[in-house]
């Protein structure tokens, strides 16, 4: 089948099809939860899928919007898992693209008051980005009486299993002051664990502090752009050279066509292919960009699209 | 019918007004308090209408009190009035759960002692009440045992709101036959002492989004309030006042209900809001203009004295 367009055509493909469309292109972005791994499982393939293709001299990245780690710690995840040439510079989480917003973006002139885990915090840390430091052992105030710190310019919200009321409380105070910038990790409502459970997700604190202070935040995270413009600004990419490779509709595909990229999902994770279908049959016209161009049921796919060439 | 809204209550219009009602239901924060203070005259206003043999109710989106408690800070406040006239979303979303849901099972609550005890009182059991604290790792907390028993998921205002509070609620909601039940929508709670802070809009937009669904809520501007106190006493909803500081909640219950409005300006709600509603030609927004409005419910006094 030659000349495959992009078109939100969503098209299922395989062989010499994956194989067309990978020589096509310089660049493949890997979500990670659903795509080359779920949790602490590879998605069977998946290493040697990133090797095969930087031996075919593609540049790979990683784009998440999990927040929960700073970039060292995926680097021994991917190493435990299996993979065996992922560097730090590769991995592009929200809490990584969180910190360089606040710092090459924003130039931020001041605290940051973070709602958000261990890996926001260490990646604010790492990019050399003031945040408002608190024993979070210790009780943080009531809600008759908190301190706030007088120095915070930004309020960042991220995954945080520690988050309570009096947090919102502080956020909320903060958001008061209009030139006070409001950020968000990412906007996932929920996040997948292991056998089908879920948890709640960044998008659902977000929510909470949006409706507290009337403000809506800027979201760091796919869909919106900042990451792609984040890896981009270090690695020279070009969106036509580029192939957005995810699990997720709502997050990845939308996130792929926002930026002008192609886009391919992977049903290894969370969207299904029915859901595609559906929002391709629908009227909507906003529902159009969250239909992706090509549809494999698993990265693996790769593999054998290179090994029917040679055969 | 078409009716002239948004008029500047005063001189004989008051009295004409009052005239037409046999009940007044009154909003209480904004409207005849300011956390722990009565607003100027409102004790008086309310004493008054009933001297005039008005029925006076109490009707608050406030979920952190008891209609016991409320009734005890009422009196302390010198207002003339006994628990049975005040509804309080504690109160209101424990007669909803039994009456309209019908529940047959527990609730995961995310709320106040007070929610707690109104529910006791109509003979359903709650779990999850106050900090609700988890211990482990993450995949322990999605695996966090259920009991079996909850049939819904009950949210209120909650100073104790956690994470492992929205995730426990998740865990429970990811079951669609679990009823997700909110008190309101407020997103600010007025505090004794002046201050306001997040509200149980807040906490219930949170839940609603990580569980990717809509809660049914019982406060204003929902009719429940209302039709909960009608159906205890009676009351005939075209000779009803509903009295209130905002428009949103207040004032549009009043509308749905088919109640005469009134707005009062001791709290949230501005008349450029009102007439900002009223010039926009909105079928939605038409229900939050009031009929009436003063700058406060002390302006009802020298009718009521004469």
């Amino acid at each position: 089948m030659a000349g495959l367009v992009s078109n939100r055509g969503c098209h299922k493909i395989r062989g010499s099809q994956i194989r067309e469309l990978l020589d096509s292109k310089l660049n493949v972005l890997f979500d990670c939860d659903g795509v080359i791994w779920n949790g602490e499982t590879v998605v069977a393939g998946a290493p040697e899928v990133v090797t095969l293709l930087k031996q075919q001299g593609k540049k790979v990245f990683f784009i998440t919007n999990n927040c929960t780690r700073p970039r060292a710690s995926y680097v021994s995840k991917f190493i435990r898992l299996g993979f065996t040439d992922v560097a730090e510079e590769e991995i592009f989480s929200s809490a990584y693209c969180s910190a360089a917003y606040l710092r090459d973006v924003a130039k931020l002139q001041g605290k940051v008051y973070v709602i958000g885990c261990q890996g926001v915090v260490k990646e604010l840390r790492e990019a050399g980005v003031p945040i408002v430091e608190e024993d979070t052992d210790a009780p943080t105030g009531t809600i008759y009486d908190y301190p706030l710190d007088p120095d915070v310019k930004a309020v960042l919200v991220g995954y945080d299993e520690k988050f309570d009321f009096i947090k919102l409380a502080k956020a909320c105070c903060y958001l008061q002051n209009t030139e006070c910038l409001f950020l968000a990790t990412d906007p996932d409502p929920w996040h997948p664990l292991r056998g089908g459970r879920i948890t709640p997700g960044s998008g659902s604190l977000t929510a909470a502090v949006e409706t507290a202070s009337s403000r809506k935040a800027t979201v760091i995270g796919k869909p919106s752009c900042f990451m792609f413009e984040c890896i981009a600004s270090q690695f020279n990419l070009d969106p036509s050279q580029s192939l957005m490779v995810g699990d997720r509709l709502e997050t990845d595909i939308l996130f792929g066509a926002n930026c002008g990229l192609d886009t391919m999902l992977t049903l290894t994770g969370v969207s299904t292919l029915e859901e595609a279908r559906g929002y391709k049959d629908s009227d909507d016209p906003e529902r159009k960009d969250f239909v992706p161009d090509y549809v494999v049921e698993t990265i693996a796919d790769f593999i054998e699209a290179y090994e029917e060439e040679e055969g | 019918m078409a009716v002239s809204k948004c008029t500047r209550l005063n001189g004989s219009l008051i009295k004409q007004m009052l005239d037409s009602v046999d009940s007044v239901l009154f909003d209480c924060d904004g409207v005849i308090w300011r956390g722990d203070q009565a607003i100027p005259g409102a004790p008086d206003v309310i004493n008054l209408l009933k001297k005039n043999g008005k029925k006076v109710f109490f009707v608050t989106n406030n979920s952190t009190k008891t209609r016991k408690m409320y009734a005890d800070k009422l009196a302390l406040m010198g207002f003339n009035a006994t628990e049975d006239e005040v509804f309080g979303t504690a109160y209101c979303s424990a007669m909803y759960l039994k009456h309209v849901s019908r529940l047959q099972g527990k609730v995961y609550l995310i709320g106040s002692n007070a929610m707690r005890q109104e529910l006791e009182k109509v003979g359903i059991q709650q779990t999850g009440v106050g900090p609700d604290l988890i211990s482990g790792v993450q995949i322990d907390w999605a695996n966090v045992p259920l009991d079996p028993e909850v049939k819904a998921v009950v949210v209120g205002f909650d100073e104790h709101f956690s994470y492992m509070k929205l995730n426990r609620a998740l865990q429970y909601l990811n079951n669609p036959d679990c009823l997700l039940v909110g008190t309101n929508t407020d997103t600010r709670l007025p505090l004794e002492g002046g201050k306001a802070v997040p509200g149980t809009g807040c906490i219930l937009k949170a839940v609603e989004t990580a569980a990717q669904r809509q809660a049914q809520t019982v406060g204003k501007p929902n009719h429940f309030m209302y039709d909960c106190v009608a159906s205890q006493f009676g009351l005939d909803r075209t000779r009803c006042l509903m009295v209130g500081d905002r428009l949103d909640t207040d004032i549009l219950l009043g509308s749905n209900c088919g109640l005469k409005t009134l707005l009062t300006l001791t709290g949230v709600s501005t008349v450029a809001d009102a007439e900002a509603h009223q010039e926009s030609g909105c079928p939605k927004r038409l229900g939050m203009v009031p009929d009436y409005y003063v700058e406060s419910i002390a302006e009802l006094l020298p009718a009521l004295q004469g």
